[in-house]
């Protein structure tokens, strides 16, 4: 579909393709490169199955993915995804165990199930919201503030779950949300979720106001505050919709698994920055675009479910996931730098 | 001078010292209905203060290398990875019959590397601190995680080989005062790197470069080299921390410094240091650093330990919060 969609706009554009869809189109190529050198290694990964399995499996972070490729574009950093996916979800748990528990891990708000989600997404959003004060109002830099609320957030998600995760006395129409199957298929709710939402975001930063204000912010914080663009309000939304989506991340998260856990979303954070970066996603803002940070995310999905195809320990993630961020920036780097000669 | 501002200078320089003592009196006090001021399981026992400054022996060697490279205005994200891998390289070469003092050195060395690589990623590749020492962090992590074989947690005694016995006294018996090697050896490097802030070129170029890059590069401070010699730095009191971790838990544990960068950051902002480069003392940081140790093992004789994220976490953003403020007043 977006591959699709990608090559349209390539031949409109006929004469000279902008740089960022020359990356964008770098790291398409990458990906299904990479999966097709996969299933010469990997016996059996060259199947319809498992193309199917790579995105679905990695619906939570590719959503997370979203929002914090909306604030590097932005010129930001958001690290507090994470933390806010444990939060949101141990709080919907929380809100809908009945009052009458036996211990003090297995009683809660009480509240129907919808009204629960609603106030957990509540709470996700109000540290998006403290990330904007401190990010926004206070001018300090994003990185040092997204990973303190990153532990507030999952310090909060520890204490209301003593550290361990709350999975009793809940109503049965909690597990509803995360595991609903649509059509007929094995397709998940969450994933049909991701997948709209990732066609709204390209929408939304091709074609409105809102997604190209974006990019001017991060590619000119002065020019754009010259010309009048009132870029506090507008990073102040984007942090909103980066928690929001985190928040929504989290509650289907506890939902699948009728529990709210407090280790949930662990790294998640880096794993979405690591899929953005893959993507082609200029750290220094301004530069990037969704679908190639869909497309990161294949990359980083073919590259760890093949290692473990090939019986490594599981062990060895960390260290293909540094040299694929290494080799994505170095090749992305001097790609544009021998384009633009 | 007004009677205002000389306070307000006062508190600029000594706050910290200030925040050291609040601490340690609050947490003293706290316990006051179930203890005496001295008494054992009270804060101010001799005993405890003891097992707080070992416990901090890593984070104090840290503190000071990691503000001299925050005041020239870059960021390690890669020191709780190199700490962790140095821990585990150290507990390895011990394990496998090395001495003390050759298996020391080369645990330093590893740390070198280390920092030399991180560098020349942010030097000479030319990419941004925060994404080169991302990547040495995941990278450094993921070697650690694979020298320790599968189905075992840490390198420790166990399958033929045996941990020596002395392997656990540099972290933890007491050569003076009470207080092990590890502790001694953090006091020293500090001592070594305020010298080098204040009394060498190095110092200087630091706070040079921190304050105006551009400015630094055009009076002919060669910056890269100043920069890398920083990530060194933190590269060997990186070791230096995964040794003294190690030591003193006995075993090599490849997840042993998770998390050491944000506590890091925490200290070095804690101390005052500005995040735009530029200021910052090494002796505040390893004060910060004291703080944080106290408020962290202090807080366990009164709430459980699942508040301690919560409460580092908010230490951090009023750290951030307070320094932002601070240096505002002292701009305008």
């Amino acid at each position: 579909m977006s591959i699709s969609v990608k090559k349209d706009k390539s031949t409109q554009e006929d004469i000279k393709m902008s740089n960022e869809n020359f990356i964008t189109l770098l790291v398409v190529c990458v990906a299904i490169g990479v999966f097709l050198f996969a299933s010469l290694l990997v016996p059996n990964f060259f199947q319809f199955q498992n193309m199917v399995n790579l995105v679905t499996n990695n619906w939570a972070v590719i959503s997370l993915g979203v929002g914090v490729t909306f604030l590097l574009v932005s010129g930001n950093f958001d690290l507090s995804v994470g933390g806010i996916v444990a939060l949101s979800g141990v709080l919907a748990v929380w809100f809908a165990q009945s009052i009458d528990g036996a211990n003090a891990l297995s009683s809660g708000g009480g509240l129907p199930t919808y009204l629960a989600m609603l106030f957990a997404l509540a709470g996700a959003m109000a540290i998006g919201g403290l990330n904007a004060l401190f990010v926004v109002r206070l001018k300090i830099p994003s990185i040092i503030v997204t990973l303190g609320t990153m532990m507030v957030a999952r310090g909060i998600a520890q204490v209301i779950t003593h550290g361990s995760q709350r999975n009793t006395n809940l109503p049965d129409d909690f597990g509803l949300l995360g595991n609903l199957t649509l059509f007929g298929t094995t397709i998940k709710l969450p994933v049909v979720l991701m997948l709209s939402l990732v066609l709204v975001a390209v929408f939304l930063e091709r074609k409105t106001v809102f997604g190209r204000l974006t990019y001017w912010i991060g590619s000119n914080p002065v020019a754009s505050k010259l010309s009048g663009i009132d870029s506090s309000r507008h990073q102040t939304y984007l942090y909103l919709f980066s928690a929001a989506i985190a928040g929504v991340v989290g509650i289907l998260l506890a939902s699948e698994f009728k529990s709210g856990f407090s280790n949930r979303g662990m790294l998640m954070e880096f794993d979405a920055l690591v899929i953005a970066l893959l993507g082609g996603i200029a750290i220094a803002g301004g530069f990037g675009s969704v679908i190639g940070m869909f497309f990161g995310a294949i990359i980083l999905a073919v590259v760890t479910s093949a290692a473990t195809g090939l019986v490594l320990s599981p062990d060895w993630q960390f260290i293909l996931k540094a040299i694929a961020v290494f080799l994505a920036i170095t090749t992305q780097t001097w790609a544009l730098a021998r384009r633009n000669r | 001078m007004t009677f205002q501002s000389h306070l307000a200078s006062f508190l600029r320089n000594y706050y910290i010292y200030l925040v050291l003592i609040g601490v340690v009196l609050l947490l003293s006090v706290a316990n006051l209905d179930r203890f005496d001021f001295f008494e054992r399981g009270n804060f101010l026992n001799q005993k405890n203060i003891i097992n707080i400054l070992r416990v901090s022996a890593p984070i104090l060697t840290l503190a000071g290398a990691f503000t001299l490279l925050m005041v020239s205005g870059y960021i390690d994200l890669s020191v709780g990875s190199a700490m962790s891998l140095s821990a585990v390289v150290y507990a390895m070469l011990v394990i496998n019959g090395m001495p003390f003092l050759p298996a020391f050195g080369i645990t330093i060395l590893v740390g070198m590397l280390l920092g030399i690589i991180n560098g020349f990623l942010v030097v000479r590749l030319k990419i941004t601190p925060v994404i080169a020492t991302l990547i040495t962090l995941s990278l450094y992590k993921g070697i650690a995680l694979l020298l320790v074989q599968d189905g075992v947690s840490a390198i420790k005694s166990g399958g033929g080989l045996k941990m020596p016995a002395w392997f656990n006294s540099y972290g933890r018996s007491g050569i003076l005062l009470g207080l092990p090697m590890a502790f001694w050896v953090a006091v020293l490097v500090t001592i070594i790197l305020i010298v080098i802030q204040n009394r060498t070129l190095l110092g200087k170029y630091a706070a040079a470069t921190g304050g105006n890059p551009t400015a630094a590069k055009l009076s002919g401070v060669n910056t890269g080299k100043v920069v890398i010699s920083l990530y060194v730095i933190v590269g060997i009191t990186a070791a230096l921390a995964g040794i003294a971790r190690s030591s003193f838990m006995s075993l090599g544990d490849p997840l042993s410094g998770d998390g050491m960068e944000l506590t890091a950051i925490l200290v070095v902002l804690l101390g005052g240091t500005a995040f735009s480069g530029g200021e910052g003392k090494v002796l505040r940081s390893f004060v910060g650093a004291l703080i944080i140790m106290a408020l962290t093992v202090g807080m366990l004789t009164l709430v459980p330990a699942y508040y301690q994220t919560l409460v580092i976490g908010g230490t951090l953003l009023a750290a951030a919060a307070s320094n932002h403020l601070v240096s505002r007043k002292a701009a305008s």
